[in-house]
C-alpha cells in the first residue's frame, strides 16, 4: 500500500491542562469534510463534541528482551487494528495521550507493528505546552521534556497568561531542546488546523520549506550591535541580567551589510574559541579579544571603551543587549549612543536542558556501508537517548537522495526524489538526551567520501 | 486490492455459492449442524444463509452501535452470541436471529466470546475483566481486573477458563471461583490456543515469538524468529500439530515425540501477503489458510508439520475469516469487501481421513 492510501495519524501530547481537549474540539468542529476517529486516553472533564471517539486505557507493553524500542502501546494496536477494518468510514485518526505519556512507545507502534504500519502512517506529533507552567514542568518530569523532544509541532498555549519577554525566553529554551519543531503561539489552543494536521512531518522537504533556517549554524553569541562612534571615551553600561557574567568580543571597523556582519561573526567565532580574559567593572575593553565581563555587582556596571579615531564598533555579545539593558554612553556629554544596526544570531546555548538537538550538515557523498556501520553503532549505543532522527543523505552512486527518519533505535531509510542539478549534501538532525555533538560530527565526517 | 490475479477454485476446492453482506466481514460460523452459515460484518450487520445454497434466511442490521467485534456460535448450533463496541452481548437464536437476551457489561468494547465445549457457559472478555454467563444469560462468575486488557480467552475443560493478557496466562475454576494456575511471561500475548486435551498452552507474542507451556510438567519454551507477530494459531484435533503464522508463511510445530523443542518446524509458503486467518479442519490434518492477498489454500500435513497444498481458491480480497463446515465438506471464507464464498471441498481418492465423504 502506498503512503497516500494509508490513514494519517496525529498524536496530541501535552500535560494535563495544556489544552489538548480544547484543540481536539476545535479540530473536530472545523474539519467538517473529514470523518475523524479519536482515540482518547485521558478522560478529561471537557467532553469531546463529535466524531467517533474511542476511550482506551493507555497500555504500555514492554517486551521480554528489555529493548526500549520494542515497547509499544497495546491499546493503540487493539483499537487501530479494529478501526482499519472500517477505513472507508473515516479518513483521519487523532490520538490524545495522557499528560504523563511517553511519546516513544506511541510513535514506535507505527514502526514496530506490521499490521498497524501497513494501514496507518504517523503524520506528526503535536505537543501542547502551557506557557505559564512548562518551565516548572520541564524541571520536574522527564515526560515533559520528552514530549517536547518528540514534537513536530509545539503549540505554546495560553500565551495570554505570560509576558512577551518570558515567551521569547521560553521559546528559545524549547527551540534549543528541539530544533526540528515548529513553534506556534496560541491562546486557548486557537491554532490554524492546517498547522497541526496533514503535516507529513516526516517529509523533509516540507520541514525545510517551513523553516529553511532550521539548520543554520549556531553561534556562541546571540546579538551584535554596530555603533558609529567618534573619537573619545565611552562607557558600556549594563544592568542586572540573567547571568552574573557575559562574554563579549568588540571589533573595530565593523561593517553593517549582512556580508560584513557574517565576516565579523566568523572572526568572533574564532576569538570566542580562545580563553576569555575576565574584566571587572571600570576596566577598559580591549578590541579583537574574547573577554568576560564580570557582572556580579548590584546595579549599573560600566566598562570603558576608548576610541582614538572615528570608527564603527561591532559588539558581539553572548546575550542580547536587551537582557542587560546594555547601553553605550559617551562620557563627556553623558549621552546614550544608539546602535546603527543590530543582528540576532541563532544562539548556541549552554544546554541547561539535558534534551537538545544536534544538526549535521555536510556537502558531498557518503559511503553507504560506512554510514550504516556508524548509524548502527550510534543507535545501538545511544538509541535509548536519541528520541528522533530526521534527515537526508547523499549516497555515492545513487541518483536519488535517501530520506532518514527514526524513533529511538528504529529508523527507515528510503530513496526520495532525484538530486538533479542540486548540489549533493547531507543533513541530519538528532534530538536526544546528553548527546555529544563533537563525537557525532566526527563520526559522520568519517563516513564522507 | 490484492495484487494477485483472480483464479478459479483448484484441486479439492470446487465452486459452491457466493453472497454478500454490507461491510467488512469479520466473523462467520456454521450453525444448525451445517444447515446454516452466519456472517457478521464490522458495522454490526448479521446475515444467515442456507448452508448448501447460500440463500438468505434472515438478516439484521446495526445490532451493535459502533460495530460488531465478535461472534460465537453455540456448540449445538441452535443459538449464538455477538458482542460489540457498545459494551453489549446479544444472545440470539439461529433460526430467526431473534435476540433472546441482551447483556450490558459497561462502556468498554467487548472483544472476545467463547462457549464452553459442553455449551453450558459463555465466557466474555471486555477490557480487563472476564465474565461467565450461562446459556440463558444468567451471570455465573466475574474475574478480578487483569493487569491489562484481556487479549484472548479459551476453555481448557468444562469448568476451567484460560485468559491471556500482557505478561500472563491465568486458569480460573469458574465454578469454585479460584485461580488454578498462573503462567507468566513478560510480553504482550496477542493470541492463545490450547491443545484439545488442554495440556499445551500456546501464545503468540507481540515480540514475534510463540510461547508454549505444558501444564502437566510446567515446562515452557519460546519459539522465536517469526517475521511478524503470530496472531494466528490453530491446533489440529489430535493435538499433534500447531499451525502458527505472523507473516505470509505458516510455521507448523509438531508435538510428536519430544518435539517441538529442538526440532525443525514445517513451513508452508503459499501466499504472497500475510495470513489473515488460519484453521485446521474439524477432523484430520488439513489446515486452511486465508491471506490478505485474497487467496485461500488448504494443505494436507504430515506428522513433521510439512505438507502440500491440496486445493486453492480466490476469495477476492483480504480474507477476514474462514470456517470449515462441521463435516469438513465445505470451507467458507468471508472477505474485507463483505463477499462470502463457500467452496465445496471434495477428495478425489479414498486415502484421506474418514471425515470426508
Amino acid at each position: 500500500m502506498s503512503i497516500k492510501d494509508k490513514v494519517p495519524v496525529t498524536i496530541l501530547t501535552g500535560f494535563l491542562g495544556s489544552g489538548k481537549t480544547t484543540l481536539l474540539n476545535r479540530i473536530l468542529s472545523e474539519e467538517h469534510g473529514k470523518r475523524i476517529a479519536v482515540i482518547e486516553n485521558e478522560y478529561g472533564e471537557v467532553g469531546i463534541d463529535q466524531g467517533l471517539v474511542i476511550n482506551a486505557d493507555e497500555e504500555v507493553f514492554e517486551m521480554s528482551n528489555g529493548c526500549i524500542c520494542c515497547t509499544v502501546r497495546g491499546d493503540l494496536i487493539r483499537v487501530l487494528g479494529n478501526l482499519m477494518k472500517r477505513r472507508d468510514k473515516f479518513d483521519y485518526v487523532l490520538v490524545e495521550t495522557t499528560g504523563l505519556a511517553d511519546p516513544g512507545p506511541v510513535a514506535q507502534t507505527f514502526f514496530m507493528d506490521e499490521e498497524i504500519s501497513s494501514e496507518f502512517t504517523l503524520d506528526g506529533i503535536v505537543t501542547l505546552v502551557d506557557a505559564a507552567h512548562i518551565d516548572q514542568q520541564l524541571g520536574r518530569s522527564d515526560e515533559s521534556s520528552e514530549q517536547v523532544a518528540f514534537a513536530d509541532v509545539l503549540v505554546l498555549n495560553k500565551t495570554d497568561l505570560v509576558s512577551d519577554d518570558a515567551l521569547d525566553i521560553l521559546e528559545s529554551r524549547l527551540r534549543d531542546m528541539n530544533r526540528m519543531t515548529r513553534i506556534i503561539r496560541a491562546q486557548n489552543a486557537n491554532v490554524p488546523i492546517e498547522t497541526v494536521l496533514n503535516l507529513s512531518a516526516f517529509d523533509l522537504d516540507q520541514i525545510l520549506k517551513r523553516r529553511p533556517t532550521f539548520l543554520e549554524p549556531e553561534y556562541p553569541f546571540e546579538w551584535t550591535g554596530v555603533y558609529d562612534l567618534d573619537a573619545g571615551k565611552y562607557k558600556l553600561m549594563l544592568e542586572e541580567g540573567p547571568d552574573p557574567e557575559m562574554s563579549l568580543v568588540a571589533l573595530v571597523n565593523q561593517g553593517e551589510s549582512e556580508e560584513e556582519l557574517k565576516d565579523g561573526a566568523e572572526s568572533s567565532v574564532r576569538l570566542y574559541a580562545e580563553k576569555a580574559n575576565s574584566l571587572n567593572p571600570g576596566n577598559t575593553i580591549p578590541y579583537g579579544e574574547h573577554i568576560n565581563l564580570k557582572l556580579e555587582d548590584k546595579g549599573n556596571k560600566s566598562f570603558i571603551m576608548n576610541i582614538e579615531k572615528p570608527t564603527k564598533i561591532g559588539l558581539f555579545t553572548q546575550h542580547t543587549a536587551k537582557e542587560f539593558n546594555m547601553k553605550v554612553i559617551k562620557c563627556i556629554e553623558n549621552k546614550e549612543i544608539q546602535f546603527n544596526t543590530e543582528r540576532f544570531w541563532q544562539a548556541e546555548h549552554e544546554h541547561d536542558d539535558e534534551v537538545s538537538s544536534i544538526a549535521i550538515e555536510r556537502f558531498g557523498d557518503v559511503d553507504p556501508e560506512k554510514l550504516n556501520t556508524w548509524m548502527g553503532r550510534l543507535l545501538s549505543e545511544k538509541g535509548v537517548d536519541i528520541f528522533r532522527t530526521k534527515g537526508f543523505i547523499s549516497y555515492s552512486g545513487n541518483p536519488r537522495r535517501i530520506v532518514f527518519q527514526g524513533v529511538h533505535m528504529l529508523f527507515t531509510a528510503q530513496p526520495d526524489k532525484e538530486w538533479g542539478n542540486e548540489p549533493r549534501r547531507n543533513q541530519l538532525v538528532f534530538i536526544g538526551r546528553n548527546l555529544n555533538e563533537k563525537d557525532m560530527q566526527e563520526g559522520f565526517d568519517k563516513c564522507l567520501i | 486490492m490484492p495484487d494477485i490475479e483472480p483464479f478459479s477454485p483448484r484441486g479439492m476446492f470446487h465452486e459452491g455459492w457466493t453472497a454478500e453482506v454490507n461491510d467488512y466481514a469479520i466473523a462467520c460460523g456454521w450453525a444448525l449442524k451445517g444447515k446454516q452459515f452466519i456472517v457478521g460484518d464490522v458495522a454490526g450487520g448479521l446475515f444467515a444463509f442456507e448452508g448448501d445454497t447460500g440463500k438468505i434466511i434472515w438478516k439484521k442490521e446495526n445490532i451493535h452501535s459502533g460495530g460488531l467485534l465478535a461472534m460465537a456460535i453455540h456448540p449445538e448450533g441452535e443459538i449464538f452470541a455477538t458482542s460489540g463496541q457498545d459494551g453489549k452481548v446479544q444472545i440470539c437464536n439461529c433460526h430467526e436471529g431473534k435476540v433472546i437476551k441482551t447483556l450490558n457489561l459497561g462502556k468498554s468494547w467487548v472483544e472476545h466470546l467463547k462457549w464452553s465445549n459442553d455449551g453450558l457457559f459463555l465466557a466474555i472478555a471486555s477490557s480487563k475483566k472476564v465474565y461467565v454467563f450461562n446459556e440463558i444469560g444468567e451471570d455465573k462468575w466475574i474475574s478480578e481486573d487483569h493487569p491489562s486488557t484481556v487479549s484472548a480467552i479459551t476453555w481448557s475443560n468444562k469448568n476451567e477458563l484460560a485468559t491471556a493478557c500482557y505478561g500472563r496466562v491465568t486458569f480460573f475454576d469458574i465454578v469454585n471461583n479460584k485461580t488454578n494456575q498462573k503462567l507468566e511471561w513478560q510480553g504482550s500475548l496477542v493470541s492463545m490456543e490450547l491443545s484439545p486435551d488442554g495440556d499445551i498452552v500456546a501464545c503468540g507474542s507481540q515480540d514475534n515469538s510463540v510461547h508454549f507451556w505444558r501444564r502437566s510438567t510446567g515446562m515452557d519454551a519460546e519459539m522465536t524468529g517469526y517475521p511478524g507477530k503470530p496472531s494466528h494459531l490453530s491446533f489440529d484435533d489430535s493435538g499433534k500439530l500447531l499451525a502458527t503464522s505472523g507473516s505470509e508463511r505458516i510455521t507448523v510445530w509438531s508435538f510428536i515425540g519430544n518435539g517441538p523443542e529442538g526440532t525443525m518446524p514445517g513451513e508452508l509458503c503459499h501466499h504472497t501477503e500475510p495470513i489473515s486467518s488460519l484453521a485446521f479442519s474439524n477432523k484430520g490434518m488439513l489446515v486452511a489458510s486465508g491471506s490478505r492477498d485474497g487467496s485461500v489454500v488448504a494443505s494436507f500435513l504430515k506428522d513433521d508439520g510439512n505438507g502440500d497444498p491440496v486445493g486453492a481458491a480466490f476469495a477476492g480480497d483480504l480474507v477476514g475469516a474462514i470456517s470449515w463446515k462441521p463435516d469438513d465438506c465445505a470451507l467458507a471464507a468471508v472477505n474485507a469487501k463483505g463477499v462470502v464464498n463457500v467452496w465445496k471441498f471434495k477428495v478425489r481418492t479414498n486415502l484421506f481421513s474418514k471425515g470426508f465423504k
